[in-house]
């Protein structure tokens, strides 16, 4: 790739993604594309697919939304 | 207040007025991340700036050119709101005005005020100059259409250089055909039909450039407005994958940085709230962007692979009237720059 003018890739993130988190990111992809778009229903296809929160617990929506709280506003400007 | 000349311009003022970018506007520079206190230097609408933090975060910009005898002001040393020149440590305010001579105390360079200064404003996740031939005191406002001010929508900047004419970037976003074809293998551009007719709606600020009979399927319309900034907008829908919150919009500000050159500056917007904000700026950060990269590579590439003359040789059609009109627009400010230059 030319090296003479800025052509960066990634700009919005800090570091490199964790395995959890692109596990994370495949399985609300897939809950998403089966017309999961509501929170209890994103939960509940996460708990069926079998991947466990943080944890090793069952999602539950609290859970859900303070992990996506701090992931999604992970390196945002104060 | 004498008019500092840019060097290098094409010799037909309106030319040059489009080739480096119409006056009196203000243009994003460059990301906020790119200026720290140690002053940095970037070529932008013809120039070269000189870029610095002051102790409290503000920007401060001023023509990368020392009045003396036009050392380069960023390699010196930032004192606050003034820089000293490296050459012979003239100390220049961020205003223009030279504020110490060392080399002979009492000259009347010192108090003057020689050095071309911008206006700068940081907004967005980016750095803005008010781009201007002389030093004025209160630049007008600028503001940005509602996908960045308003508070009920989220947004990343995506920041790129591309070796290109900035016109060419510009008809590029004019020109919502292309997304059929160009991006037909992307995540978010495969629907829609491939032929369309358009229309040009005006609006306060520009004009709206659409396909008619169809919305909200691909990349279907492009806004052009001038709101003390230039700036185009577009939406394009998400695949399901991409989750509640509807389409995404991306705002765009194009900056030449010399003739073949051009800072591209898109922020890509969604109106989203609580959890669904949060976790499209996750699945973003995780995946998205690659996404849309791959996306802005494919505009890149092509742009850049147009010859510099392939604007002169062209045979338009229909939904090519959007960048007509754009270019009209740009002629007519110009224009009327020129002019008014020309007293
Ligand atoms: S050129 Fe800057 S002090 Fe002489
Ligand atoms: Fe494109």
């Amino acid at each position: 790739m030319d090296t003479d003018r800025y052509l960066q890739p990634q700009q919005a993130r800090q570091r490199p993604p964790t395995i959890f988190e692109d596990l994370l990111g495949d399985a609300i992809e897939r809950a998403f594309a089966a017309g999961n778009h509501t929170l209890p229903e994103l939960v509940a296809h996460l708990n069926r697919e079998g991947l466990p929160a943080g944890n090793g617990q069952p999602w539950t929506e609290d859970s859900f939304s303070a992990l996506m709280a701090r992931l999604g506003r992970e390196g945002d400007a104060a | 207040m004498t008019t500092i000349a840019i060097a290098n311009a094409a010799a037909d003022p309106v030319e040059k007025l489009l080739t480096f970018g119409p006056k009196n506007l203000w243009y994003a520079v460059c990301p906020s991340g790119f200026v720290g206190e140690k002053p940095v230097s970037l070529r932008r609408f013809g120039r070269k700036l000189a870029l610095w933090r002051d102790a409290s975060g503000q920007v401060h910009a001023l023509e990368d050119h020392c009045p003396h005898r036009g050392g380069p002001l960023s390699q010196g040393v930032a004192l606050g709101d003034r820089i000293a020149c490296p050459y012979h440590g003239v100390e220049v305010r961020c205003d223009g005005t030279v504020t110490k001579v060392p080399g002979s105390p009492g000259c009347k360079l010192e108090g003057s005020r020689p050095a071309l200064a911008f206006h700068v404003k940081e907004a967005h996740g980016a750095i803005f100059a008010f781009n201007a031939d002389k030093n004025i005191d209160e630049p007008p406002a600028f503001t940005l259409p509602e996908e960045l001010s308003s508070p009920e929508f989220s947004s990343f900047l995506c920041y790129s250089e591309w070796k290109c004419d900035w016109r060419y970037a510009m008809d590029n976003v004019m020109d919502p055909m292309h997304g059929t074809f160009l991006h037909k293998q992307s995540h978010s551009m495969a629907e829609g039909d491939s032929t369309a007719a358009f229309r040009i709606r005006d609006t306060e600020t520009g004009f709206v450039f659409e396909k008619t009979g169809q919305r909200g399927v691909n990349f279907d319309w492009t806004e052009w407005g001038v709101t003390g900034t230039a700036w185009m907008r577009l939406e394009i829908p998400y695949p399901k994958t991409g989750g509640p919150g509807g389409n995404f919009a991306i705002v765009g500000c194009v900056t030449p940085i010399n003739e073949r050159m051009s800072a591209i500056f898109f922020w890509r917007c969604r109106k989203v709230d609580g959890w669904m904000r949060d976790t499209w700026r996750f699945l973003y950060r995780n995946r998205l962007e690659a996404r849309h990269w791959a996306v802005l590579e494919q505009d890149r590439v092509m742009l850049e692979a147009m010859e510099p003359d392939a604007n002169q040789r062209e045979h338009l059609y229909q939904h090519d009237i959007g960048l007509v009109r754009l270019r009209r627009f740009l002629k007519t400010m110009a224009t009327e720059q020129a002019q008014a230059a020309a007293g």
